[in-house]
């Protein structure tokens, strides 16, 4: 033991303060158990510092930026002028409000809140290591722990992030100017996102894909509409390129790529943000003390309870695998925070939706007509043109659609996918609906608000049924 | 340690078995493959071994309970330290019906997560884990099949009569049960309907005027043109119900002598398969039934001959033996009559192989043990596996898959005594035989009326595959090989 160390105990340590581990250490607190969470950075993790709320915040005041200048059809005529460090100012008050709205949940909630890097000692105790150099350690023994030290950005050969040219989704969050060309590495979710944040934005942006396709875990029917915006928008995609390397150049830099049949080319711009994907954190835990199973990414296995191969410890949110969401990351945390009070909770869900803040947003749960057919299922389709909305085209919108996938017999609905304006919103409907076992009957006879986008849902499970009115 | 037996899948997608008998008791020493109980599904009775050596903490349900597969029926302590027993609380054998109390964790298997969709709402899918019912098993009444709270509560507790006796303990809840017109006896008047408007024909009208009843009181479930609509059994039924009615009120009977007039038993495991069956079968494939006799005394005479040799070689030989090589002289011929309707694909399936199903009586009901390949075995190999077979199922010792794949079936209640009956098809086969006694009946020879031993058979079909004429001719070459035993030879 270090000197200066001293020992007390807690019932549930939960290692992390990101939506998996704050939300168990919330959970954990309410269920009576003595919780104490450590965070070695910032409470609220990726999702409040540098992931979902931040770029979420930016995606919305951009939009606002790009909307007025696009009015001219509906008779605005505008060019509104972006101050983006006031807009970089204003996205890090509301974190700074979200992050110690976070801290005071978990005390409220009766848990412990520490600062600091907890890391293993042996499978009952673990060591708090305090920033900063001379300081004491805590040692906290524990009767269950729970892992939810999250992920962070992969990095691809010859990228190594600097926060000056190359930079991961973080650093760009960050960003006080516009830069004048941004290339972006990756078009998934993240690199999506972020493109159309700078294009927007008034940057020139271009993203190199590997892959044939954007968003490659959507269906084409979907990401054709995104990738259309995208382009109307000027962002310039080259799929199929790899980036391999980058030099410094006056103006900034610029990225070499290759394709397949190894044709060579590169790319100016003033900064690079690469987003190919995130790995999990787990060498800040010291995990060789104890004996928890990895699979071969490095994501920690889990059970049904989020259970680790170790009985008493859990492991939560990004650092348990896919899907890397924060909303799986909260049902984690609280599943594992009940398992550990002896309630029978599971990760029984039947979906789990999810969503691209694109324009137009992606949103889906469940299943696709593919999946479904491929489980055995005789699907039945339903989809609603947003053109044939009147709620769309009155906010200016015409592209996308709500498409529902039901079991032709049975009626449930089994799955959906929208592209549409504010699809993460529409779809909570179907996924509710997907977690009930609701029937196509069941939302067919719900009356939607008249004019909403929510019709439009509406209208695909009426469609589904050979039932569609207003298309 | 202690382990946490879970009734294992006794038989091929059987998803409950009803305890009919624990053979030990709390605190029991039990030794690996010891028979702990014997557990009837709705194919067969088996044994249920032990797993581990141990001893008996808790037996998790009680002797005519239904459990659903993979939910925890004993605990036994593997390494025998009896003390452990007081940790282990046995409230849930004590009142199994009892399903809101939440069961010690450790018996649910939460973390279980079925594979694939579950159509039940999450609060429901929740319960079941608190009472560690498999949730993939359950099956649903709610719409279209979702999965509702009562349900799981059914599935854990057995079944509706564990409902029912619930109901009993509380008082409060009688009203919920008497309002079905079947609870008669329960000196409660039959049920009236009370609607302002009633279609019938005239002939039914007269009827009920003479039976005294109004017709708009008459429960019935059809309607005509969106109006209720009575037929005349309707109306002897409402009659009858109001009649049993009047008397229980008359008698005054009080509960107790309702109790003796009328008992129940619980329609479950074989008995409701069967009726399942029946059910199926009947509202399923319109049967026709064709009658015909066969003059046995030949059969009769061979039967005789070589019954001696038969149990020289210890086999007791039938008629059995040789009905069935006759009905597959029959099959060959008639194709027709070996096959199955596969209504999805709209396609009539023809057997070419004769496994033919021997309808049993046993104690707990019909059983249709299989005898494979008829055409390859001779008649004291048919002989001996009928015998066996028979045994077997009235002691309930077949093994599911005996039980299952036959492409004709036959039933012999003239064993039991009768001439000709109606035979349910054993879906979704085709043709059913049923064969009489052979007794000694007056048969016309050469103009004259003489005794003879006669086979009397009534043959069902399933009018949608079979035809009559197919029927007919089935059953003259049945009957000729019957007649003509001989014939067998060039089978
Ligand atoms: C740009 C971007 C946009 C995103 N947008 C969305 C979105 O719109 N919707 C969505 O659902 N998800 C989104 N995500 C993903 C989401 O942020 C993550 O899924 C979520 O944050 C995962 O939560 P977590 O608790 O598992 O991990 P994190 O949020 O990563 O939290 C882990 C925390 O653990 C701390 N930690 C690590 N090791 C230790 C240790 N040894 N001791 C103490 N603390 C430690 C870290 O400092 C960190 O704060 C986005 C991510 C990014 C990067």
């Amino acid at each position: 033991m270090v000197v200066g160390d001293v020992t007390t105990g807690t019932d549930v340590l939960v290692i992390g303060g990101g939506p998996g581990g704050y939300v168990a250490a919330i959970r954990a607190g309410q269920l009576d158990l003595d919780v104490t969470v450590v965070e070695m950075d910032s409470y609220g993790g990726t999702c409040l510092n540098h992931g979902c709320i931040p770029s979420k915040a930016l995606i919305s005041a951009t939009d606002i930026a790009h909307r007025a200048r696009e009015a001219e059809r509906m008779g605005i005529f505008a060019d509104p002028a972006v101050d983006m460090q006031g807009m970089v100012t204003w996205k890090d008050r509301l974190v700074t409000r979200l992050t110690k709205g976070v801290e005071s949940l978990c005390e409220g909630a009766g848990a412990t809140v520490l600062t600091g890097r907890a890391e293993f000692a042996d499978e009952n105790t673990a060591r708090v290591v305090q920033a900063g150099e001379g300081q004491g350690a805590e040692s906290i023994s524990f009767e269950h722990a729970v892992i939810a030290t999250g992920s962070r950005p992969i990095e691809i050969p010859n990228f190594e992030f600097d926060g000056e040219y190359i930079l991961s989704s973080r650093d760009a969050l960050a960003l006080d100017a516009v830069p004048e060309q941004l290339v972006v590495v990756g078009a998934g979710y993240i690199g999506m996102e972020l493109a159309t944040v700078f294009q927007k934005l008034g940057s020139d942006v271009t993203v190199l894909e590997q892959l044939d396709d954007a968003l490659p875990t959507y269906e084409d029917d979907v990401t054709d509409v995104v990738v259309d915006r995208a382009e109307d928008l000027g962002i310039s995609f080259e799929f199929a390129t790899a980036a391999t390397d980058w030099e410094e150049t006056d103006d900034g830099l610029v990225v070499h790529t290759e394709t397949e049949d190894g044709e060579e080319d590169s790319f100016e711009g003033t900064k690079c943000l690469v987003a190919v994907g995130r790995q999990p954190v787990t060498d800040t835990l010291n995990l060789e003390a104890v004996n928890i199973d990895v699979d071969d990414r490095g994501f920690i296995d889990t059970d049904g309870q989020g259970r680790t191969s170790l009985e008493h410890v859990f492991a939560v949110g990004d650092v348990a695998g896919e899907p890397m969401l924060a909303h799986t990351a909260f049902a984690e945390g609280e599943v594992a925070a009940e398992s550990i009070a002896g309630e029978p909770a599971a990760l029984d869900h039947q979906a789990i939706p999810a969503a691209v803040f694109t324009d137009p947003e992606i949103g889906t749960v469940g299943m696709t007509e593919a999946e479904a057919a491929g489980a055995g299922f005789d699907p039945v389709v339903g989809q609603m043109p947003m053109r044939a909305s009147g709620r769309a085209l009155s906010l200016n919108e015409r592209e996308g659609f709500v498409r529902v996938v039901a079991d032709k017999e049975t009626e449930f609905i089994l799955g959906a996918q929208a592209v549409a304006p504010e699809a993460s919103e529409l779809i909570a409907e179907l996924a509710l609906a997907v977690e009930m076992g609701a029937t196509l009957e069941d939302v067919a006879s719900t009356i939607h608000i008249h004019p909403t986008l929510s019709e439009a849902v509406h209208e695909a499970v009426k469609g589904a049924r050979g039932e569609s009115i207003h298309y | 340690m202690v382990f946490e037996f879970e009734l294992p899948d006794v038989g091929e997608g059987v998803a409950e078995g009803e305890i009919v008998a624990w053979h030990v008791e709390v605190g029991d020493r039990v030794e690996e493959d010891q028979v702990l109980a014997e557990v009837e599904t709705d194919k067969a009775v088996v044994d249920l071994p032990s797993p581990v050596d141990g001893v008996i903490l808790e037996l998790h349900a009680e002797e005519g309970e239904i459990v659903a597969v993979d939910s925890v029926v004993v605990t036994i302590d593997v390494d025998g330290e009896e003390g452990a027993a007081e940790e282990e609380p046995s409230e849930e054998a004590e009142s199994p019906v009892e399903a809101e109390q939440t069961p010690a964790t450790d018996e649910a298997d939460p973390t279980s997560v079925p594979e694939g969709r579950v159509f039940a709402p999450p609060n429901v899918r929740r319960l079941a884990r608190e009472l560690g019912v498999d949730i993939g098993t359950v099956e649903g009444t709610g719409p279209s099949g979702r999965i509702t709270e009562d349900d799981v509560r059914a599935a854990d507790a057995g079944d509706e009569s564990a409902v029912v006796e619930q109901r009993e303990e509380d008082p409060a809840d009688d009203t919920a049960e008497t309002t079905t017109p079947s609870s008669i006896g329960t000196s409660q008047p039959a049920e009236s309907a009370e609607r302002d408007r009633t279609l019938a024909a005239p002939a039914t009208r007269r009827v009920a005027k003479e039976e005294g009843i109004d017709l708009n009181a008459v429960p019935t479930e059809k309607t005509r043109n969106g109006e209720a609509f009575v037929e005349e059994a309707d109306i002897h039924a409402y009659a009858e119900a109001q009649q049993a009615a009047q008397k229980a009120d008359a008698t005054g009977a009080d509960k107790a002598d309702e109790t003796a007039r009328i008992t129940t038993e619980p329609y479950r495991g074989v008995r409701r398969t069967i009726g399942q069956r029946m059910e199926q079968s009947v509202y399923t494939a319109p049967h026709a039934t064709h009658h015909d006799t066969a003059e046995v005394s030949a059969l009769v005479d061979a039967r005789t001959e070589l019954k001696g040799r038969a149990e020289a070689a210890d086999v007791s030989l039938t008629y059995m033996p040789f009905v069935m090589k006759a009905i597959v002289a029959g099959l060959k011929e008639y194709p027709v009559l070996n096959t199955e309707l596969d209504e999805e694909n709209e396609e009539i399936l023809y057997k070419h192989y004769y496994d033919i199903g021997i309808a049993v009586a046993t104690d707990a009901g019909l059983m249709v043990p299989v005898v494979e390949n008829v055409d390859e075995k001779g008649l004291l190999e048919l002989a001996a596996e009928t015998n066996d077979l028979a045994t077997r199922a009235r002691e309930r010792k077949l093994s599911p898959d005996e039980l299952q794949g036959s492409t004709f079936t036959i039933t012999n209640f003239g064993a039991i005594g009768g001439e000709y009956a109606k035979p349910v098809i054993n879906y979704p086969e085709t043709a059913i035989l049923g064969l009489g006694a052979i007794e000694e009946r007056p048969v016309a020879v050469d103009g004259e009326v003489v005794a003879r031993p006669t086979l009397p058979l009534s043959l069902s079909i399933d009018h949608r595959v079979i035809d009559g004429a197919e029927a007919a001719q089935f059953c003259n070459t049945v009957i000729e090989y019957l007649e003509n035993p001989m014939l067998l030879l060039l089978e």
